[in-house]
């Protein structure tokens, strides 16, 4: 049977390309939407992982959102230093600010340490590492290139350096500049700082201070996401449905004009459960081949978002799988078709 | 007792909502060897018979009785086997999968029975060039003639060396150099351990016939001069689906014509009154009546044949009737 139904297959295939094809296309938009979501974990937690930081700790109270903890005195910082346990405690600002380039006027993730600290010192792929008052180093998403003026509440700062990956919130480029400009941009030169990026195992922390670990604070940021997740989350629920209403558009026309095969097939020794499954087998591989494209494709498709697109490796597994029940659920729409072929209707001229 | 044995068959269904009777009451016998020819116009059942005969069409009542089996009792199992088995079917507009060549269109059978791949397409190729279809064999439907087109579905039929072969109007869409090889086909195919059943309304495939069976029957009223008929209020003069060779004239009273649903109602069609008459198209066409009829009030009808009702009424029988007021 299932020669048979490769057969019929290969006979129609321009009308099985197209729904391929079509299919193929949403498949891939789901996809890209996985990797897009995927995209807001993954990018939260390089830029978390780029502070190595094994303790945040921040003031007592705080939500664990990485660029919206609240501000405290950067005077606790020696209090933070001095607990028994820490090796290293470094002050640091995280906040979201305007950048203004010539007049343009893009989102940045604000981020303040000092100059030479572990949290400043992002990896390169071109120019140098901030050396002193001034100066940036910028996600390449920002579009700025070595040596352009970035102006942030009225404070100029020259690119020294591009980084890449180090982006927060669905793509918004981080700027990493010394934490005094930061605290002149941001608060006036008040001392104010985000957090304290602890290295070591502090035992305990000072009254009015708490501690969030890495992973604390790339949930509690991702949360801030959810909102946007879910309605990606929603998107992709109904473009499997059109998934489904392609291929099973396909299976219903076929199964149409194969109405008399069905008839002399049951004439011929054929079962109903046969014809159904040759039917299910035939969605089943269009929903797969489909879904291969849709695998290629993505990986061309990853401009369309200004936000980073990370694909999951699930995403690689659960494609197909979800292909095989959309082939299964649309060959249902021609079950009526295959069950009720009636064999005497062979013989009607 | 003959190898094929049908008894008092009747087939009767619904069609556009209205009851069908194509076979009512048939009785035949055929023999091992045979090809026999059922022959009679279109709607005289010959279609219905075949389809009974290969287990695909569950009698209304009667008996079917081939090698001893009565098909009309198979079911599950017993019935697929039949079908696979015993009987091969060359239906009447080839009915070839248009997707595959010659050869898969014979290995169909024996594909879905399970035969292995290479022992199926041996088979196939054998059966082709029986057939005289050897160089066609990776040819699909639409690169073939009718007649190969034909022939491949012979060859089909023949997959499981069935000792029955039924045909119907096999010789339907060929031209007449493709109808006489057919021909020779099918008697080629009728001698002993294989009867061939074929149904048409080409009463030349009669001269090749061991058994010709015509399902119209041959009435003997052509010269039978005009009789009156009394019926009384209420009662029926004829059945939809009976066999009729008169048309009649209502001298008196008026006739109700009227058709059975298959819900059991009735729908009125026509009241016929004094001077006018009814019933010609089945005589005319040799078909089953296709309404019922029956007295309103006290009437009298004259019920001629053919020839009289046309000298009677020259006019066509498209002429409109005029209901009774």
């Amino acid at each position: 049977m299932f020669g048979i139904t490769i057969s019929d297959l290969l006979y129609r295939r321009r009308q099985f390309l197209i729904a391929i094809f079509g299919a193929g296309l949403v498949f891939a938009m789901t996809f890209l939407l996985a990797g897009l979501t995927n995209g807001f974990a993954v990018e939260i937690n390089q830029t978390v992982t780029g502070f190595h930081a094994d303790v945040w700790v921040v003031k007592a109270g705080s939500a664990a959102r990485v660029a919206s903890l609240t501000p405290f005195s950067e005077s606790e910082v020696a209090g933070v230093a001095a607990t028994p346990g820490v090796t290293t405690a470094t002050p640091v600002i995280v906040i979201p600010q305007t950048a203004d380039r010539s007049g343009t006027l893009t989102q940045v993730n604000m981020i303040g340490a000092p100059v030479g600290s572990v949290p400043i010192r992002q990896p390169l792929t071109s120019g140098t590492q901030v050396s002193g008052s001034g100066q940036a180093v910028v996600d390449q998403r920002l579009g700025a290139p070595l040596g352009a003026e970035v102006s942030v509440g009225g404070h100029d700062f020259r690119v020294v350096g591009i980084t890449s990956d180090r982006t927060m919130l669905g793509g918004i480029p981080n700027m990493y500049v010394p934490l005094a400009n930061a605290q002149a941009a941001v608060f006036q030169g008040a001392p104010i700082i985000s957090a304290v990026v602890v290295t070591g195992s502090p035992s305990t922390v000072p009254t009015g201070l708490s501690t969030f670990t890495n992973q604390q604070i790339e949930a509690g940021s991702l949360q801030q996401m959810a909102t946007a997740v879910s309605s990606i989350n929603n998107s992709k629920l109904f473009m499997w449905v059109i998934a489904a209403v392609i291929v099973a558009s396909l299976v219903y026309v076929t199964a149409l004009e194969r109405t008399r095969d069905f008839a002399v097939l049951k004439a011929l020794g054929a079962s109903s459960g046969k014809l159904y499954l040759g039917l299910a087998f035939q969605a089943v591989l269009v929903a797969l081949i489909a879904a291969l494209i849709a695998v290629v494709l993505a990986q061309f498709m990853t401009g369309i978002f200004a936000q980073p697109v990370d694909y999951p490796t699930s995403a690689y597994i659960s494609l197909p799988l979800s292909a095989i029940v959309v082939g299964l659920l649309a060959s249902l729409i021609a079950l009526r078709r295959a069950v009720g072929a009636d064999p005497a209707k062979a013989f009607a001229g | 007792m003959g190898e094929l044995e049908v008894r008092d068959l009747t087939v009767e269904f619904d069609s556009g909502g209205y009851r069908v009777r194509p076979l009512d009451n048939l009785s035949i016998d055929a023999e091992d060897g045979e090809l026999v020819v059922l022959l009679g116009p279109s709607g005289c059942g010959k279609t219905t018979l075949l389809s009974c005969l290969s287990g695909l069409l569950k009698p209304t009542e009667g008996t079917i009785r081939f090698q001893g089996i009565e098909v009309e009792a198979l079911s599950g199992s017993d019935l697929g086997a039949y079908r696979q088995k015993t009987v091969g079917v060359v239906f009447q507009a080839f009915n070839l999968l248009a997707s595959l060549s010659a050869r898969k269109n014979v290995m169909v059978p024996m594909t879905l029975a399970g035969v292995g791949h290479k022992e199926a397409v041996a088979r196939a190729d054998a059966l082709l060039e029986r057939v005289s279809l050897s160089e066609r064999v990776t040819h699909r439907p639409g690169q073939m003639s009718g007649g190969q087109q034909q022939r491949v579905a012979i060859a089909r039929a023949l997959v499981h060396d069935p000792p029955l072969v039924v045909a119907d109007e096999p010789t339907a869409h060929l031209d007449h150099i493709q109808v006489e090889g057919i021909l020779v086909l099918l008697r080629e195919l009728a001698a002993p351990g294989r009867m061939v059943i074929v149904s048409t309304h080409d009463d030349r495939i009669t001269h090749i016939a061991d058994r010709v069976i015509e399902l119209s029957p041959q009435f003997s009223t052509v010269d039978a001069p005009p009789e009156d008929v009394d019926l009384a209020a209420g009662q029926v003069l004829f059945e939809q689906g009976d066999r009729g060779d008169l048309v009649y004239e209502v001298l008196e009273g008026s006739v109700e014509i009227f058709r059975q649903r298959s819900d059991g109602t009735e729908e009125v069609l026509a009241s016929i009154g004094a001077g006018n008459y009814f019933g010609e198209i089945g005589p005319m066409l040799n078909l089953p009546r296709s309404a019922s009829a029956r007295a309103e009030t006290a009437t009298r009808l004259t019920g001629m044949n053919v020839r009289a009702f046309r000298q009677r009424f020259p006019a066509t029988v498209k002429e409109a009737r005029n209901p009774v007021a």
